[in-house]
């Protein structure tokens, strides 16, 4: 069985008084343990795939299923506990909640699923990452790659099977977004977690096992790599 | 130059933060045009015109009849056509209706003459008045209490009295005539034409009055008017030596100039602290006091609330600009002056203060139709209650400098906004900046005239800027503790955790909020709680053993038949007039007594004599009553008078007993052992030094309710002079004034409260991008919608319950030092009431705060994160 699987999905937004198709009939399906990146050039709807492939948007037409549970029509309780246990969550601008610290950032996801271990566990991460001596720090006091850092803590933390990366290295420096990219792919080997990344980076979709392209809305290529 | 296209699309863009910073205008001018023309209205119908509000130029006032030597100065002025006079008598009597008004009598007798209780019938005309003998009159139906103003032809000198036939006054009132109140007819059943009596004699009820002019609000009447023509005064029987009767001689004068000269030869020939000689300009009119006072009062309401609407305009704006800051910061990045952006931004303001004051001046208006309803029973019906064009002037000048400074220093604060905060860069600035001290010292400064503009009395604006700027400091000390208490908690449960968490949000403006709303909640729960205690005292706590029937003016002569009607047993106590001239041989200065606060010595006291103390009474001082080893005149003096002056055992006091001058030692101080209805007398004299002094006697009964009015019938019948008065109908009255008196402040002071929920909204909407921000990160971390709603419930209860528990304690001590030091009554608590205004008011800020934050907890992630991709 499939980790994911989407089943032609198509996605229009109306801006004004003009409709913009940013996808259209778009199918694929992702193992589990499957590194997939997804890559297109600005526009061409790779966020707004991974929006809906995560259950953070809804599509006009099609399904997806995470391991064979359709999530196409849940709601937004429903999605609740898919996002908690089951995803994990990486963006490009961080979306670190400003009035916690790294450490309670990280424990926050634990904490929602009532977990007893979650401070123990969260600085075990930390510790993982070298974030320990930044625990007690909020979001404005850490660097671009030490966010990213935490936040990646923080989507792992409670052992979910999918994680989903959107340009997780955007607004890092080269040095930063190569000592995260490791970082996830280590966690990501280790853990055996599925990994759906989205970028238009050329060399992270080298590392990828499987690249899906996209433009204009539309996958023209799928391309395995050995 | 302007870009009118620029500030429309700001305004449009910050849509809830305009609208609230408009709400706080028209906030403002509900309170300064609304209370400034319910006061205008209310001077110019009665209190504006002191010669009709006192009905003449000269008014001459004593508790007994006028001197000889007055009177023989007021005939010579009379006979050079100098003046002209009217006489008026008022006091209180039972009136009774009557059922057959018996064979006719007529009995010839001058004012003043010692009655008896024997009438010898004589028959007459049936021109005039009525009497009844004793043995023929019928026991009228029933009786009241009223309010008896006989008068001589001339009065009113001005002003109009209105009567409900509009005919004239002085072609109504005629012998054997009466003038009545609506409500005497409605509570004895009675029609214009009836017969009424009044005394010994039996009246006709001729026409109805509406209005009197020097008398606007009746309101404190223990009874209904009744006008009585003084032709009638001998008929009446019931103004003799020791009755109960206000003498008031009105003069007009020919020539304006000669005024004062008269008004002195006047009162040189008066009796000094016996007979008050005034002019209109000077003479105290109660009903002017009193609405000088109550006005006075929501005045100073007014200007909290002003305050309160002000501070809501500052945070309002406040958010608004911060809200444009980025967009400031690109203007600069582009090479826009701060003058450029300041002055933008203030017509921004002008054009958003423009839009309230127009809503705040209609809305007034409307406030205008309820305002009669709400003062129904305290102001002559047929006044009318408009917003005249000075009050709407006065509003617009003061609100728009209201505005003005209290938009100073947000505005002034962009220059502080560097071009850098496009990068949405938060930058700590400081608050010690110059512009800051001076700007917000001339708001304070702005505030204090302001204050002394409305009041208009120096110290009592310093003692209201010092009590609110306590209020305030308090409320802020107390907020504060509160706050850095809760931020050191480190709570377990997450909901608690995130909530308290938000209250540390930047922007949440959670201190403003507390204050505001701890000050403004702290004057309504004390309005209640000292109301509570005002009813405790004088309306609940009425003992079901204390008398509820009192009886004045029996003459000794009546006192074996009275007690015989009565039935009761009761005691009787023995009350002689007199007024205090001296305390050891210092003159009392009457004017200055007058204006004090509470009790004080000019007025006229009741003695009485007796050796023994009452039931309810003990010694303080002194090892008995009086004092057998002193020769001279005694007198014991009751606690209370102590707190008017300071006296001690062995001190004198000189009074004057009906004309002559008695000085007396103190020997003893007596204290009542419980403060319930029952009588007592601020001094006692030894038997012997008054017992055969000119005197009424008085006493208290405990009634069944049922047996009140035919008790009244009996005795009114038989002594017509005894005034009785119902004490559970006077505490009804009392309860209803203060009731209707204390809605009107509480509904004024709800705008306060307004005030602090626009300050609530005003600072949701300004932390609406981070509580959109921590919404969606929850929601994508899994926590349900519920979680969310839980987090902002909690953080809207905290900041409830912080400003209703710190107003709670803030009005507590406040009501009990009201209480205790200037009313003197007992305090309690009231703690139920109290929770439930917790309740209420803490339910009030949740329902605010959340219904303010709906839109943002349905904020969907995908919408949201988009548009953060986008920027």
């Amino acid at each position: 069985m499939n980790m994911l699987e989407a089943h032609s999905i198509s996605k229009t937004y109306t801006i004004g008084n003009r409709s913009i198709t940013v996808l259209d009939d778009v199918s694929l399906a992702v193992a589990q343990g499957e590194f997939l990146v997804v890559e297109g050039e600005s526009g061409s709807g790779k966020s707004t795939l991974l929006s809906i492939l995560s259950g953070l948007d809804t599509s006009d037409q099609g399904r997806v299923l995470i391991e064979g549970r359709d999530i196409t029509n849940l709601n937004e309780d429903e999605l609740a506990p898919l996002r908690n246990t089951t995803f994990g969550f990486v963006f490009q601008s961080f979306y670190l909640v400003p009035s916690l610290t790294s450490l309670e950032n990280v424990m926050f996801p634990a904490e929602l699923h009532g977990d007893i271990r979650a401070r123990e566990k969260a600085e075990n991460l930390l510790s993982r990452v070298g974030l320990s001596e930044r625990a007690s720090s909020f979001p404005y006091q850490l660097s671009g790659g030490e966010k990213q850092r935490c936040a990646i803590c923080r989507a792992l933390i409670n052992d979910p099977r999918i994680i989903f990366a959107d340009e997780p290295t955007g607004n890092l420096d080269s040095v930063n977004g190569k000592a995260v990219l490791n970082l996830l792919l280590e966690l990501h080997r280790e853990r055996r977690t599925t990994l759906v990344l989205v970028t238009h980076n050329q060399e992270i979709a080298g590392k990828a096992d499987r690249v899906v392209t996209l433009r204009d809305g539309r996958i023209i290529a799928s391309i395995a790599h050995a | 130059m302007l870009n009118i296209h620029l500030i429309r699309r700001q305004i449009t863009a910050s849509t809830h933060q305009s609208v609230v910073l408009v709400l706080c205008v028209v906030l403002s001018m509900i309170t300064l045009v609304s209370l400034g023309g319910f006061s205008r209205s209310v001077h110019s119908s009665f209190l504006r015109d002191a010669r009709v509000l006192h009905a003449a130029d000269i008014i001459i006032h004593s508790h007994s009849s006028i001197s000889p030597g007055l009177l023989d100065s007021m005939t010579a002025l009379e006979q050079r056509k100098a003046i002209e006079s009217a006489r008026v008598y008022e006091f209180y009597s039972v009136v009774q209706t009557v059922k057959n008004p018996g064979r006719s009598v007529r009995r010839g007798k001058k004012a003043g003459e010692t009655r008896t209780n024997k009438r010898e019938p004589q028959l007459t005309d049936e021109t005039g008045p009525v009497m009844s003998s004793n043995a023929e009159s019928s026991e009228g139906e029933e009786s009241l209490l009223s309010s008896i103003k006989v008068v001589e032809p001339g009065y009113p000198f001005y002003g109009t009295l209105e009567l409900a036939s509009g005919r004239l006054f002085r072609e109504v009132l005629t012998r054997g005539s009466l003038v009545v109140e609506q409500s005497l007819l409605d509570r004895l059943h009675l029609k214009v034409g009836d017969k009424l009596r009044v005394g010994s004699a039996v009246l006709t009820i001729r026409d109805v009055v509406l209005q009197e002019p020097d008398r606007p609000v009746n309101f404190f009447a223990l009874g209904p008017r009744v006008f009585v023509s003084s032709v009638d005064l001998p008929s009446l029987d019931l103004v003799g030596k020791g009755s109960r009767v206000d003498y008031t001689i009105l003069v007009k004068v020919r020539d304006e100039k000669e005024l004062q000269r008269i008004a002195n030869q006047l009162r040189d020939a008066s009796i000094k602290d016996r007979e008050r000689v005034e002019t209109y300009r000077t003479a105290d009119s109660g009903v002017k006091r009193f609405f000088d006072n109550f006005l006075f009062f929501l005045n100073l309401i007014g200007i909290f609330t002003l305050l309160l609407a002000g501070i809501g305009i500052q945070s309002s704006l406040t958010a608004f600009l911060k809200e444009q800051e980025r967009t400031i910061a690109i203007m600069k990045a582009v090479g826009s002056r701060s003058r450029f952006i300041i002055t933008h931004y203030f017509m921004v303001v002008a054009v958003l203060g423009s839009i309230g004051t127009i809503i705040g001046i209609a809305a007034s208006f409307l406030l205008e139709k309820i305002l009669p309803d709400l003062f129904r029973g305290l102001i002559p019906p047929n006044v009318e209650l408009t917003i005249s064009k000075g009050a709407v002037a006065e509003g617009l000048i003061i609100g728009f400098l209201v505005v003005i400074f209290f938009t100073a220093l947000p505005l002034f604060r962009l220059k502080e906004v560097k071009p850098h905060a496009i990068f949405g860069k938060e930058e700590q600035r400081s608050a010690q900046s110059r512009s800051t001290w001076l700007t917000g010292s001339t708001s304070v400064i702005f505030f204090i005239l302001m204050v002394l503009w409305r009041i208009r009395e120096l110290k009592s604006s310093i003692y209201f800027v010092l009590g609110i700027g306590l209020l305030i400091l308090t409320s802020f000390i107390c907020s504060e503790g509160i706050l850095r208490l809760v931020k050191k908690w480190n709570a377990r449960n997450l909901i608690l955790r995130q909530a308290l968490k938000g209250l540390f949000r930047p922007g949440n403006a959670t201190r403003p909020i507390i204050v505001t709303l701890t000050a403004s909640l702290a004057v309504l729960f004390s309005i209640t709680v000292v109301e509570e205690n005002l009813n405790a005292t004088f309306v609940r706590s009425y003992p079901p053993d204390a008398p509820n029937l009192f009886f004045i003016d029996i003459q000794p002569s009546q006192k074996d038949a009275f007690a015989r009607d009565l039935a009761i047993p009761a005691i009787y106590y023995p009350v002689i007039r007199g007024t205090i001239m001296a305390v050891n041989n210092e003159p009392i200065d009457r004017e200055a007594e007058r204006h004090k606060r509470g009790d004080n010595l000019a007025r006229e006291f009741n003695l009485t004599y007796r050796e023994n103390l009452l039931e309810d009474e003990r010694l303080v001082v002194g090892q008995g009553l009086f004092r057998e080893d002193w020769p001279e005149v005694q007198v014991s003096v009751l606690d209370t008078v102590l707190k008017m002056k300071e006296l001690k055992v062995g001190d004198t006091i000189t009074f004057d007993i009906q004309g002559i001058p008695i000085k007396a030692r103190v020997s003893s101080v007596r204290t009542r052992t419980r403060s319930a209805l029952q009588p007592f007398f601020y001094f006692v004299f030894p038997d012997r030094v008054l017992k055969d002094a000119p005197q009424t006697l008085f006493t208290a009964v405990r009634v069944e309710k049922k047996q009140i009015a035919p008790l009244q019938n009996r005795i009114v019948s038989h002594f017509p002079n005894v005034s009785i008065i119902d004490v559970t109908e006077t505490v009804r009255v009392f309860a209803r004034v203060m009731d209707r008196l204390s809605s009107i402040v509480r509904f004024f002071t709800l705008f306060s409260i307004v005030a602090g929920i626009l300050i609530i909204i005003s600072s949701v909407f300004a932390t609406r991008h981070t509580r959109i921000q921590e919404a969606v990160y929850f929601t994508i971390l899994g926590a349900r919608g519920r979680f969310v709603l839980a987090v902002f419930t909690l953080e809207n209860l905290l900041i409830g319950l912080a400003s209703s528990l710190i107003a709670f304690v803030l009005a507590q001590t406040g009501s009990w030092l009201i209480c205790r030091h200037a009313l003197d009554i007992l305090y309690k608590p009231f703690l139920g009431i109290s929770i439930l205004m917790i309740i209420a008011m803490t339910t009030l800020v949740i329902a605010v705060g959340l219904g303010a934050s709906l839109a943002i907890i349905r904020q969907r992630p995908a919408a949201f994160l988009r548009e953060q991709t986008e920027e």
